[in-house]
């Protein structure tokens, strides 16, 4: 115990001392991470307001064909403007989300009390970007049709309901806190890729790097045995990774308190519970990291060779998200078995202030901690190897 | 005492398997500097590092104050100081700390750590830069931090792997007289060398490996009365076969 602490506070001296691992872990990570959060935050709320709200620009080719929905249109926030010669042309450029086109014969179908034509031309593939307001100028066309369409109903003597066989009422159960906005699908992902991979630096340096610089051998020449400085050397990278986790996510809260309210409907409403909480998901997927990232160490035979595998690193941690995205689940017993896939609920739960019962959390952290073992253990073998020391 | 006895290590290359060491037995005796003398690649630093446990023998044992290290390895550790080939220490330590950090692992208490680190540092001449950190130290200062962390926990045998390398003539020369200073103390000292002259001049008893084998061993005496060379270098060269490597 003694030994381990030894190299423990060895191991964290030597990381403080470093400048460029202390800047990325305690100033740029705490820095990065908010402004990547709150700033897709921001954006995409601003878009949707701006979308919905402002006065919206609509080229409607054939204007001229039918005044009277031209003024209709006017007097619900839009500006007409003259349509395009080229409108898929158009669209596809980008230069427009959304352009109406009034069929030449919409005025003699809609005198003849024939369905008049009218096309939305926009790209259901840029949804994202355009989706807003495209919905925004279906819902005015359904509006007027549905008033013209009541409005000659009554004319002939039938009562409107007649044609509305359906009355459609919406109830939203979503609280606050479980309405989701981009930054909230970011957060797991990017929690769980720091804390796994936060320590890279550290590991890789303590193990691969000790080599390198051939501090190794010595260092194995003590009586220590090498259980003892992997596990020591794991508990040194958790250590500092979950540090500078903890200063991400208070640089992270305080970014929340210092954002103007109005722009979110959502937001971090986690407290001081959910904090612990959230830190209670992350802390097996630190431990999980720091021993792979050893057990990786001790394999590669150069320090640039660990590096190479960061990017394969990088991408375990985003498979849950990507999965749920796709296809988005309820949360099931076996999901808390999967790491990553079970912090990456527990996480969104946490944020969604929803109950964790002591048996999620216990399988939750128990099968990452038995992963964890089997790590350690490979990170052992590979200390035992001859080459670990001699070869460089 | 150091007692070594048929060890055996192959390594398996690209080219295929070479037989590094290959049946070698020496004891090192107390209070004397034992030379472990050959050209490069004939074997010593592997043959140290199954001395000081890095390597596992093939076949063969080490004795060091009559105890196995493939059955009580960390307590062989205790008892050796060892400078390995590989010599690295923590650059953004200072030598004092780099020394500290040893005696810790080593089981030694704050106070005795420092007791002894001011012996060495005084032996070793280490004043000027103890406290500084080891980055862009000279080779010079790396070794002699690199031995005061070796010893600092007093070991009675002490095994150095090619101490002198890549050291002026000033520093070699403070290095000798801690050797034998050391050996004063009545410690086992060992040591791998492959300038002639320096084990000449140093040592008690030389053991001269080539290709792996052990090929004389025995006082600077012993060995020119065996080869009936007046020279001890005509000597060394006639045991070894070939003046390959033998001269920096």
């Amino acid at each position: 115990m003694r030994q381990l602490w030894i190299i423990l506070r060895k191991e964290l001296l030597d990381a403080f001392r470093d400048r460029r691992m202390v800047v990325v872990a305690f100033l740029i990570l705490p820095l990065a991470v908010p402004l990547i959060l709150a700033g897709t935050a921001t954006l995409s709320a601003r878009k949707q307001s701006q979308q919905l709200e402002q006065t919206l620009e609509l080229p409607v080719i054939g204007a001229e064909r039918a005044p009277n929905f031209v003024t209709w249109l006017e007097s619900n926030n839009v500006r007409v403007v003259a349509g395009p010669q080229d409108p898929d042309g158009e669209v596809r450029a980008q230069h427009r989300d959304v352009i109406l086109r009034i069929d030449a014969k919409f005025a003699e179908d809609w005198r003849a009390g024939e369905p008049a034509r009218i096309e939305i031309i926009f790209d259901s593939s840029r949804a994202v970007a355009s989706g807003t307001t495209v919905a925004r100028v279906r819902g005015l066309l359904d509006g007027y049709a549905g008033t013209v369409g009541t409005l000659r109903l009554i004319a002939r003597g039938v009562h409107p309901s007649v044609a509305q066989p359906l009355q459609v009422g919406i109830r939203d159960v979503a609280t606050p806190e479980s309405r989701f906005d981009l930054s909230q699908q970011l957060l797991p992902y990017l929690l769980l890729l720091l804390a796994f991979i936060g320590g890279m630096q550290l590991a890789v340096d303590a193990t691969a790097g000790e080599r390198e610089r051939q501090s190794l051998e010595p260092l194995l020449a003590t009586p220590v045995s090498r259980e003892v400085i992997i596990s020591a050397k794991i508990l040194a990278t958790a250590a500092f990774t979950l540090l500078s986790l903890i200063a991400t996510l208070t640089a992270y809260r305080i970014a929340f308190e210092l954002m103007p309210a109005g722009d979110f409907e959502t937001s971090f409403a986690v407290g001081p519970g959910g904090l612990a909480q959230l830190f209670l998901v992350i802390v097996p997927i630190v431990l999980l990291g720091a021993t792979v990232l050893t057990a990786l160490a001790a394999f590669a035979r150069s320090y640039r060779e660990a590096q190479s595998y960061l990017p394969l690193l990088m991408f375990l941690p985003m498979i849950p998200t990507i999965v749920l995205m796709v296809a988005p689940v309820k949360t099931q017993a076996w999901m808390l078995a999967v790491p990553f896939l079970s912090q990456n609920q527990l996480i969104l739960r946490v944020l969604r202030s929803e109950q964790i019962t002591p048996l999620e959390w216990v399988i939750s952290f128990g099968s990452a901690m038995l992963l964890v073992a089997i790590v350690w253990i490979v990170a052992a073998r590979l200390y035992h190897r001859e080459q670990l020391a001699t070869s460089v | 005492m150091i007692r070594v006895e048929g060890l055996r290590k192959s390594f398996r290359t690209r080219t295929g398997v070479v037989q590094a060491v290959d049946d070698v037995s020496f004891e090192a005796a107390d209070g004397q500097i034992t030379g472990l003398l050959g050209p490069n690649g004939a074997g010593k630093t592997t043959t140290l590092r199954m001395l000081y446990t890095l390597m596992t023998p093939e076949a063969g044992r080490v004795l060091v104050d009559g105890i196995d290290p493939a059955i009580e390895p960390a307590r062989v550790r205790t008892r050796l100081g060892v400078l390995p080939d590989a010599r690295g220490i923590y650059k953004r330590l200072s030598a004092r700390e780099n020394i500290e950090y040893f005696g810790a692992l080593q089981g030694l208490d704050a106070a005795l750590i420092a007791e002894r680190t001011q012996r060495l540092v005084a032996a070793l001449d280490m004043h000027e830069f103890i406290d500084r950190r080891t980055e862009g130290f000279s080779q010079g200062q790396r070794t002699k931090t690199a031995i005061a962390r070796a010893l600092v926990h007093d070991p009675r045998n002490v095994v150095l792997d090619e101490p002198t390398n890549g050291l002026d003539v000033m520093t070699t020369r403070s290095l000798r007289n801690f050797l034998l200073d050391l050996r004063a103390e009545g410690r086992c000292v060992l040591f791998s060398s492959h300038i002639m002259q320096e084990v000449a001049r140093l040592c008690d008893r030389i053991v001269v490996i080539a290709h792996g084998r052990v090929v004389a061993d025995g006082t600077s005496d012993d060995l020119r009365a065996a080869t009936g060379c007046a020279n001890l270098e005509d000597a060394f060269v006639k045991v070894i076969g070939s003046e390959e490597g033998l001269f920096e």
